[in-house]
């Protein structure tokens, strides 16, 4: 039932819309949905299947179901087999994916770390799921990683190191070791059993790759075990770990929010409405416009049970989520 | 005739005896022969005269029976003549005993009353039941006494039923005559009590003239009169409704069918003689269709609203009679003169002051369809090009003179549709006060933003830090074609939030070498509907939202959150509050930027904010919320 808006509303609504911003993305473990989060403390999710299938119409690129999350921005969000979990102003919350599609869905559980202040709610702004644990890292306005417990919730450790506030995290399998990318500029290794900092990458430091006008901190990381590639103020650049050097440097003015290994290709986006697909060489081999004028997230959707929605999805400073069904171009955008 | 017979025998004698023939014997003699001729004549002659005698006995017989036959026959006549006489009188007699037996007497024809009743009723010296039970020619005698009584009675009491009404007309013509003469006495007090009511401020007869007037009102007007005279008069002191215009121009619409025929015939004939003399042009007659065409009646109701501050908005409607629609001009008055400050032109000016009241109701094409026909007629385009002398057709006008034109039966045009005015009245009126108001508390707002300075109110104060560096050095309307070539707009106009019927100003915020643009598209629906900023800074290279997440970030703060900066109702400082908490979102932009470290020298802004954390989140934020009282900043 649609119901007409007076024109305040519509007006606003309008203006919402022109300023939102969706910061995470996440897939379903059936490959069929996609979850987005926002700004607005909003997750939307979407069918991936009716946005994909050949009798998509223009209602099947919105959600099926929006809710409020969060009070602050979602700015992570992760799926395990069964759960959504997602991150907004100082928490994260669990929700069943096969729940979530219900109108008036409730989080399974929250959860908040210990902070050290209490002045202000640090945000999270990463996660990341360590399976053989069972456990989750959370990352952000606080400088400390914290490990939480999935079965039974508690938080375990806490890795302290940084000096500013984390921007992001990645996982070092073979190790197994967590990288953590931060607003002071450093890229730390931390072995999960020790619960030490075992490397440290001042980025900033380095001739090849700092961009002093664009500031110091490290916005996004992505490693292949041996290999990491990471960017933000400083250019985005591939090091290799176990030497600690960088090995290419991408010829990138703008800088990059997002980045990852696929296949054998480093997708980067960020500042700038690109897709940008480079080879390990440093060459760009393609640059894909979308829709916003900023990307903040890339998703690849490869659950293994749904290969007919295996599509590139890329959010950012817009209400849209732009669809890559072939990488090279964008196909079409869900939106808010 | 005997002896024409005779005769005729004698003929064939004498010529039968030349005929004879001659017999053998010649050896007679011939005194044989003659005495023997001798003979046979005297024996024919005798034969002869018993052949007449026998002929005149049978010419006697015959006679004879022919009289007897003809007597007889005769009698035989009139025996039949009289049989038939007899015959026909008796037919005669059958018809008369019919008609007799057949008779109906006029008494039977009336209907009287049924034998019971007739005895019941009937006093007995009419009744008779003695006699009459008996005799039914006795019965119906008196019966039709009966008949005759009771009609009597009843011819008398209905003679003298017509006398008492005569009487009662009479009586009422009378007291009729006395009204009548008593309508001068009253209208001859009410005006020796005309000085009365000035002076006790009852102005009755003037209410009354008014009515009077009205009378000659086309019907939208007339609804629009009342229903906004009853408005004023429940609800709301502050309106006041008068008419204006000639009556006798508006009696003058309506002349009686035959005069007029005769005007016509005889401009006809007077047009004729001119066009003869000088054709006018086709373009000044189809100029003279135009004017027929858009010809407003001549009578015109004024509404006066007053406002808080005694401003006055002063509405004239007027009715398009060929067109069948209301129009309405405008004209705000204030109580002390008003210096309009340049970039305040548009805001109170009559030709834009009433626009959009309602969303989308921006006057400028008439509200009847059926008009579309009528000006292909006469080559009018559209209704805009004549609103400035004709006023505006907004739809809230048609409605409040009750004038409906439904988009599903277009033929169907609703008319004086009282109870349509009434339920549009309160809204409306409500609406053009907000409006007006709203207009003068920006008129003013302007004057001091044109001097660069931002008026805040006290009780404004509470939103932003007590010192604020940047500062507005510029204010200036700008045409919408400009707005719309501006690069840092374009995702607002294809949002289809910069219409035609916004306004549009350019703002710059200063401080130091930064030089902050904001582009303002002003709703007329102002304040319910917030204005909308767009920002392009100019301080170490360009920057706008598509580039800088910060400054994306700045313009949600005023255009999202801008319910934070209303103030108290009825929210007219929303717009500076926003330019204010511009400034102060530029202060924070410069005091946070980071240090970079290449380059030599202090920050050109050293940071006097008061913030718990410079950067936040993934998009690197900076502090913009203001916290009162405690006066830091942080993030949202």
């Amino acid at each position: 039932l649609e119901t007409t808006l007076s024109p305040q509303a519509e007006v606003f609504e309008a203006l919402q819309q022109l300023h939102m911003t969706v910061f995470s993305q996440s897939v379903s473990p059936c490959g069929k949905f996609l979850a987005a989060g926002n700004n607005y403390g909003q997750i939307a999710i979407f069918s991936l299947s009716a946005a994909l299938s050949s009798e998509a119409k223009e209602e099947s690129k919105k959600p099926m179901v929006t809710f409020h999350a969060h009070d602050g921005p979602v700015y992570s969000m992760v799926s395990t087999d069964r759960h959504l979990l997602s991150a907004g102003d100082g928490e994260v919350k669990g929700w069943l994916w096969a729940e979530i599609l219900k109108k008036g869905c409730k989080e399974l559980w929250r959860r908040q770390p210990p902070y050290r202040t209490s002045l202000e709610v640090p945000e999270i702004n990463a996660l990341l799921l360590i399976p053989k644990e069972n456990s989750l890292i959370l990352a952000g306005g606080d400088c400390q990683l914290h490990s939480m417990d999935l079965e039974t919730g508690t938080f375990t450790r806490a890795l302290r190191g940084h000096t500013d506030y984390i921007h992001c995290l990645a996982l070092r399998e073979r190790s197994p070791e967590v990288l953590s990318g931060g607003e002071d500029g450093a890229v730390r290794l931390w072995d999960l059993r020790t619960a030490k900092e075992v490397q440290t990458i001042e980025v900033y430091k380095h001739e090849e790759c700092s961009r002093p006008h664009n500031g110091r901190w490290i916005g996004c990381l992505a490693t292949d075990s041996d290999w990491m590639v990471c960017g933000g103020g400083p250019a985005l650049t591939l090091w290799h770990l176990r030497s600690s050097t960088p090995t290419t440097v991408f010829p990138i003015r703008a800088p990059q929010k997002h980045v990852t290994f696929y296949q054998d290709l480093i997708l980067s986006a960020g500042q700038g409405c690109y897709v940008n697909h480079w080879q390990l060489s440093g060459e760009l081999k393609a640059q894909v416009p979308g829709s916003s004028p900023g990307l903040l997230s890339l998703s690849l959707n490869q659950q293994p049970a749904a290969p007919e929605c295996k599509v590139l999805t890329a959010a950012g400073n817009s209400c849209r989520v732009d669809v890559f069904t072939n990488l090279g171009y964008r196909a079409f955008s869900l939106s808010f | 005739t005997m002896s024409s017979e005779s005769s005729k025998k004698r003929k064939p004698k004498v010529i039968r005896s030349d005929g004879a023939p001659a017999e053998g014997k010649r050896s007679r003699s011939d005194t044989e022969q003659a005495f023997e001729i001798e003979e046979r004549r005297i024996q024919s002659c005798v034969h002869f005269m018993t052949l007449k005698k026998l002929n005149r006995l049978a010419h006697i017989r015959l006679k004879k029976g022919r009289d007897q036959t003809h007597e007889a026959k005769q009698k035989v006549d009139a025996y039949h003549l009289q049989l038939q006489n007899l015959l026909y009188e008796v037919m005669h007699l059958q018809k008369e005993i019919t008609k007799c037996l057949e008779f109906k007497s006029k008494h039977e024809e009336i209907d009287l009353v049924t034998l019971e009743e007739f005895y019941t009723e009937a006093p007995p010296n009419i009744s008779k039941a003695e006699i009459t039970m008996g005799d039914p020619h006795q019965q119906t005698l008196a019966r039709l006494d009966w008949e005759l009584e009771q009609r009597k009675r009843l011819a008398e009491k209905y003679r003298e039923c017509l006398s008492n009404k005569e009487k009662i007309l009479k009586e009422i013509e009378v007291k009729k005559e006395y009204l009548s003469s008593l309508q001068p006495r009253l209208n001859s007090i009410m005006q020796a009590s005309l000085p009365v009511q000035e002076y006790l401020f009852m102005p009755f007869d003037q209410a009354h003239k008014q009515y009077e007037t009205a009378r000659h009102l086309p019907p939208p007007l007339y609804v629009l009169f009342v229903q906004a005279t009853a408005y004023g008069q429940a609800c709301d002191k502050t309106l006041s409704v008068a008419i204006e215009g000639s009556v006798d121009e508006a009696k003058a619409l309506f002349k009686p069918p035959e005069d007029s025929q005769d005007d016509e015939s005889d401009s006809d004939a007077e047009e004729e003689q001119t066009t003869k003399r000088r054709r006018p042009t086709l373009g000044v007659q189809l100029d003279d269709k135009r004017k027929e065409m858009l010809k407003r009646h001549p009578l015109s109701v004024l509404l006066d609203l007053k406002c808080k501050d005694s401003s006055v908005l002063h509405l004239t409607f007027y009715y398009l009679m060929n067109l069948n629609i209301m129009t309405v001009k405008a004209k705000v008055t204030t109580t002390m003169e008003l210096i309009t400050p340049i970039s305040a032109g548009d805001l109170l000016s009559p030709d834009s002051v009433l626009s959009c009241l309602y969303p989308g109701d921006h006057g400028k094409k008439t509200p009847n369809p059926a008009n579309q026909y009528q000006f292909d007629k006469v080559g009018i385009l559209s209704l805009r090009d004549y609103v400035l002398e004709l006023g505006h057709p907004y739809l809230w006008v048609q409605k409040l003179g009750g004038l409906h034109f439904p988009k599903e039966q277009p033929q169907h045009t609703v008319m004086a549709d009282h109870s349509q005015s009434a339920s549009h009245m309160e809204t409306t009126m409500k609406l053009l006060k907000t409006r007006v108001q709203s207009r003068l508390a920006l008129h003013k707002q302007f004057a001091s933003l044109e001097h660069g300075i931002v008026p805040v109110t006290s009780d404004c104060q509470c939103l932003f830090p007590a010192k604020v560096v940047s500062h507005l050095v510029k204010w200036v309307m700008i045409p919408h074609e400009d707005y719309m070539d501006l690069l840092f707009t374009k995702d607002i106009v294809e949002a289809g939030l910069a219409g035609d019927t916004n306004l549009y100003y350019l703002a710059l915020i200063e401080r130091g070498t930064a030089k902050l643009q904001a582009a303002v598209v002003l709703n007329p629906g102002y304040s319910s509907i917030p204005p909308i900023f767009r920002l392009c800074l100019n301080w170490k290279g360009e920057k706008t939202n598509s580039n800088d997440d910060n400054i994306r970030a700045m313009e949600s703060e005023v255009n999202v959150c801008y319910k934070e900066l209303c103030g108290p109702r009825p929210s007219y400082q929303l717009l500076t509050n926003q330019l204010q908490r511009l400034c102060v979102l530029l202060d924070v932009y410069l005091e946070t930027e980071s240090h970079d470290d290449s380059v030599e020298g202090p920050k050109e802004f050293p940071q006097e904010k008061m913030c718990l954390r410079l950067f936040r989140g993934p998009s690197r934020m900076k502090p913009f919320k203001y916290n009162h009282p405690q006066g830091f900043f942080s993030h949202r």
